[in-house]
């Protein structure tokens, strides 16, 4: 994904993803990139895709936008280029790969957010469109995090692994449950685990889990290696790459 | 509020739901939207975004056209989906997807030809119980809990980005919770054309409790408060009025809305197993029976 990083005098200010919405440049607060200098106008300049091609647009701006060495009103823009307002330049990265602007979106939100209230509703909205460029790329980055696998060391189930992708797995004898378990005696819904923002959290059923031996005195995060004991069964936790 | 019953494999269960919305002690407008379709066992939330009336726009905007889209499907199976379906998935959580899908564009669409909604969105969570199985379609920071056996557990993932940091081990879960980046959403319905919703199936157990809310309730009241008011409150619709409650007494800095939705195991004993096959012959394939 495309980003514009505003420099001065090669200090980097602030970047910015270019999304679906033109990225409005000028010295109110109220643009995309604020560039706070008197040589720059109030809406100078804005840069947006237009057919799979960026473009540079002056907004009538009273100093002008060069590209590169060239003043000019509307103009293409290339991976490498320098936008220049005023003594402000902007490098547009039109290629670069998404952990890198990952990173940059998170610096790029950040200052906006501690200039201002949250409750801001304005600053909110350009945030939105922000983040949600932002999470174009993140979203579908879900593979990078690791998924477990539980496996059965002992005891009667229907299979001898199971891979941890819902965000609810039950171990009991019910049709519902997830890890099921088979014999006698065996209750409906023994124990689950949850899969949290920081992991994956073992919880009671009509059991109370062992995990390594000791019993869990609440819903319990596991780590790598995890045995896990219950009704029976002897799982093993396993976080593979 | 709602009170029927659904009676399956055996298991014959009674299902009450309630909900509440407030706007809080700060905010001057409710930008929270829900719906509860007793009919379908279809339980919808949104939390809108955007300056002046837009959130509320919104967030009423994505409840309606989930629950209209939903309803349709219910009267023609064979109605067009939208979005991608993927393998693997039960009919209820196909139209549902199918139905945040057609939200995500409705808001967006309405957004692009007023320029004074520009920058509109909502969250959209919405839980379906069909059977035993629950179908749960989320976008955005609302979520959706499941109170089993005493224990708290979240159904959604948070597509804020602290949450997004917090499973990338950037930032911890207490750090997150002191972030003043919360407001910072990754996905959303209406920002974007198109938009990845997440779906989720559960199955479920008698005495489970689901809690959908907005992130009003969550970033006021503490999960154990949650659960302890959830447990202590066994009237659906009390319980959700006493939830808004809690996060209005912690400060309310937002709106706030739940829906609780109890499933309980009818009374056990010869008069009601009687009942109980009475109902499914009745219903012939057993599969529900609304009151």
């Amino acid at each position: 994904m495309a980003k514009l990083s505003l420099m001065f005098e090669n200090k980097l200010v602030k970047e910015v993803p270019i999304g679906s919405k033109p990225v409005r440049i000028g010295r109110s607060p109220d643009n995309d990139l604020v560039v706070d200098n008197l040589a720059v106008s109030n809406d100078h300049a804005r840069v947006y895709f237009e057919s799979g091609r960026l473009v540079v647009e002056d907004r009538g701006s009273l100093n002008g936008t060069f590209v590169n060495d060239l003043r000019v009103e509307r103009a293409t823009l290339h991976d490498g280029d320098s936008i220049w307002i005023g003594k402000h330049h902007i490098k547009v990265d039109s290629i670069g790969d998404a952990p890198l602007q990952y990173q940059s979106a998170k610096k790029a939100n950040a200052p906006m957010i501690n200039e201002t209230m949250v409750l801001d509703t304005k600053v909110r909205r350009e945030m939105l469109s922000q983040a949600a460029a932002m999470g174009e790329r993140t979203q579908f980055a879900a593979d990078r995090i690791k998924v477990p696998t539980i496996v059965v060391l002992s005891g009667k189930t229907d299979s001898k692994e199971y891979i941890l992708t819902n965000k609810l797995t039950t171990i009991g004898k019910s049709a519902m449950a997830t890890i099921k378990l088979k014999g006698w005696f065996k209750p409906p819904m023994a124990a689950q685990i949850n899969q949290r923002d920081d992991g994956y959290y073992v919880g009671s059923g009509a059991k109370v889990p062992a995990v390594n031996g000791v019993a869990i005195p609440g819903p319990t995060r596991l780590n790598d290696g995890d045995l896990i004991e219950v009704a029976g069964i002897r799982l093993n936790f396993i976080v593979r790459e | 509020m709602e009170l029927s019953a659904l009676a399956s494999r055996g298991e014959s269960l009674q299902i009450a739901s309630g909900g509440a919305t407030d706007v809080g002690m700060v905010r001057t407008n409710n930008e929270d939207s829900y719906q509860i379709v007793p009919a379908l066992h279809l339980y919808v939330l949104a939390d809108g975004m955007g300056g002046e009336a837009h959130g509320e726009v919104a967030s009423s905007l994505a409840v309606e056209t989930v629950v209209k889209h939903c309803l349709e499907g219910q009267e023609n199976p064979s109605a067009p989906l939208n979005g991608e379906a993927k393998p693997g998935l039960s009919e209820k959580s196909r139209r549902l997807a199918s139905a945040v899908h057609l939200a995500n564009q409705k808001v967006f669409a309405s957004a692009a030809q007023h320029a004074e909604q520009r920058g509109m969105g909502a969250t959209l969570t919405a839980a379906w119980i069909d059977d035993m199985n629950l179908s749960v379609g989320h976008v955005g920071d609302s979520r959706v809990y499941l109170l089993r056996t005493g224990v708290l557990q979240q159904l959604t993932s948070d597509h804020s980005l602290v949450a997004e940091q917090v499973r990338r081990g950037i930032l911890t879960a207490s750090e997150a919770e002191s972030s003043t980046m919360q407001n910072v959403l990754l996905r959303a319905l209406g920002t974007q054309p198109q938009v990845e919703v997440d779906i989720e199936q559960v199955g479920l157990f008698p005495s489970d409790i689901l809690l959908l809310c907005s992130d009003g309730l969550t970033r006021m009241v503490t999960e154990p408060e949650i659960a302890g008011a959830l447990q202590s409150e066994p009237d659906a619709q009390k319980a959700a009025e006493k939830l808004v409650k809690l996060a209005n007494e912690g400060g309310g800095v937002d709106n706030v809305t739940a829906i609780v939705v109890s499933l309980k195991p009818e009374p056990k004993g010869w008069f009601s197993w009687l009942r109980r096959g009475a109902h499914k012959s009745a219903s012939g394939n057993g599969t529900a029976g609304g009151h």
